[in-house]
């Protein structure tokens, strides 16, 4: 039953993976220009014959478009994503510089939305009727209302151009000599206002199941028996933390769609930074390959929770489906 | 009691701001798109209330035809993703077996696909208008709206009602349309209430980017594009306003659909 639910996930993520991968051969193929400029784009003109013959087997480009997708994939998966029209260099060279940068971020953000939400939502949602009760959800509802961007707009004008404490943009100092400290002081306010704008809803998500749980007839049963108050919270949180899980993964798709914004604002060179500068400046080598990179990090970072949900829901492991 | 207030209150906040925007080539005291080269960058004054931006542009005036495009691309995105989301979930709902399945599995993959990538892949080559934005937004919003109907239209499908419907031999356009649909209503409007705050969102975002509405038609996102420069130099009012307003109208759509939700949850959460 395991093993039928694991399989499960992997063949969703390789559908997920192939819709991508349809979406960036798609990008390579609706390019101006014919798809040798695509993937080699400034350098096409000074490719010698034999080189154009090279990419014209390679990624068979005489042969019917499915063959061309399969050659495309192919070359893809050896890690071979074309050469960017900008800067001349491989594509997979500039994704894994920014890479770091990007995955930085959004750990950084997850770890204290998690931390945040899980704080404020327990407190929430054990003291029902509470001010934190009340509080928490109109927080939550005002807070998600809130443009990020605009946010940190405002941010920049008070942390940067009023108060001078904060660089406006960029990942570290030019120049500089790029410690952890420079790291830190960059990374401030493009996370701050990720963890703003997103913890409040994720803290409303895991008070309401809480508050149901706290109703549900085995609470009311523990306690009658005088099961310790802190051994019956655990209980509550643990079973409160499987709809929570499940949530960040519905949402987590939406959340890197948010980072790729504030990257940009930012001038975080990471990837979403890289994605929107491929689309001005009409790089599509580079689209592409962002975009596959984008869509293997969100696969596996669902498939990570999907381990978690599966270390704590027992109804998993025991061969039930959710 | 309380929250019927709350939804009074924030329907009156949403009327006005759209009212406001409709009528904003009444209201509009400048020309949205008159330069004035004598008068960048005011700052707030009795003139222009709301300042001038960095081509003498009066903001407020901006603002008000700024809000008439970005309601514009989102009700009609909108309406798009409504009308696919109704058949798509319908269809997977009311046919089930294999058809459910397969249906679903497609849409799980694709809401695991961060829209805004999906967006930005076709932004690259179609750097259509307003209503090319409206399109594409439509096109990837719709997969909440299936899902919900697709649920609601299972829940319903086995109520006795439609088995009684069925039994008199009701087509089933009929039972479709005016069973099955009718009765999804308060779960789709919620969901449609959402999927409006997204959609605003989306464009917002878009055209913030640089990648949205051409820059030659005013909306609040395109009026934040050029604001992420004007604040580096002090211009606080051109950013502060177009996202004040993309915050009242999103908070009084969130505060809407709340209290619209509240006392129906049970049916909601399954």
């Amino acid at each position: 039953m395991t093993a039928k639910w694991v399989g499960k996930r992997i063949v969703m993520g390789i559908i997920v993976l192939f819709i991508v991968s349809f979406l960036s051969f798609f990008i390579v193929q609706a390019a101006p220009g014919d798809p040798a400029a695509a993937f080699y784009g400034g350098n096409a003109q000074t490719l010698t014959m034999a080189e154009k013959e090279r990419i014209t087997t390679a990624y068979a480009l005489d042969r019917p478009i499915t063959h061309q997708y399969v050659a495309w994939l192919k070359e893809t998966v050896k890690g071979n994503l074309g050469t960017s029209y900008k800067e001349g260099r491989a594509v997979s060279d500039i994704l894994l510089e920014r890479l770091p940068n990007t995955l930085l971020l959004f750990s950084v953000t997850l770890f204290f939305i998690v931390i945040g939400s899980v704080w404020l939502g327990t407190v929430a949602g054990m003291k029902a009727g509470s001010i934190w009760d009340k509080g928490l959800s109109v927080f939550s509802i005002a807070t998600s209302s809130i443009p990020a961007f605009w946010l940190g707009i405002l941010f920049i004008y008070f942390f940067s151009v009023s108060l001078g404490i904060l660089p406006s943009s960029g990942s570290e100092d030019v120049g500089g000599d790029a410690g952890i400290l420079d790291k830190i002081r960059h990374l401030v306010m493009p996370a701050g206002v990720l963890i703003l704008t997103h913890v409040g809803m994720y803290a409303r998500f895991l008070q309401e199941s809480i508050k149901k749980e706290n109703d549900a007839y085995y609470v009311k049963v523990a306690r009658a028996n005088g099961v310790l108050e802190r051994v019956v919270q655990l209980g509550i949180l643990r079973n409160a933390a499987i709809p929570y899980l499940n949530y960040i993964a519905m949402t987590i798709p939406a959340f890197f769609g948010g980072s790729i914004i504030i990257e940009s604002l930012f001038a975080w060179s990471g990837l979403g930074q890289l994605t929107v500068t491929a689309v001005v400046t009409k790089d599509y080598p580079v689209l592409m390959g962002s975009i596959l990179v984008t869509g293997i990090i969100v696969v596996v970072s669902l498939f990570i929770l999907d381990l978690m949900m599966y270390a704590i829901d027992p109804k998993l492991r025991k061969g039930g489906i959710r | 009691m309380k929250s019927r207030k709350a939804l009074l209150f924030w329907f009156s906040i949403l009327g006005l701001i759209v009212s406001l925007t409709l009528l904003s080539s009444v209201l509009t005291p400048f020309e949205p798109n008159v330069m004035n080269m004598d008068e960048v960058y005011a700052a707030p004054s009795a003139d222009h209330w709301l300042g001038t931006d960095h081509l003498g542009r009066d903001v407020l005036s901006r603002l008000l035809e700024g809000g008439k495009v970005t309601l514009t691309v989102a009700s009609s995105s909108v309406l798009l993703s409504l009308i696919i989301g109704i058949v798509y979930g319908g269809i997977s709902g009311y046919f089930g077996g294999v058809t459910d399945t397969v249906m679903m599995r497609l849409l799980e993959a694709f809401i695991t696909i961060p829209a805004l990538v999906i967006i930005l892949a076709f932004q690259a080559f179609m750097q259509g208008g307003m209503w090319g934005m409206a399109l594409i937004i439509g096109l990837t919003g719709w997969l909440v709206t299936a899902r919900i109907v697709r649920s609601e239209f299972i829940r319903l499908k086995d109520a006795e009602f439609i088995q009684m419907a069925k039994m008199f031999r009701t087509p089933v356009w009929k039972i479709l349309w005016s069973h099955l649909l009718r009765n999804s209503i308060p779960a789709i409007f919620v969901v449609t209430l959402f999927n409006f705050s997204s959609a605003i969102f989306m464009e917002v975002s878009l055209s913030f980017l640089g990648i949205g509405i051409p820059p030659a038609i005013p909306s609040w996102g395109n009026m934040l594009y050029y604001a992420q420069n004007d604040i580096l130099i002090g211009a606080w009012w051109i950013a502060l306003f177009p996202g004040l307003m993309i915050f009242i109208t999103i908070l009084a759509i969130n505060f809407i659909g709340e209290a619209w939700k509240n006392p129906q949850r049970r049916r909601f959460n399954d």
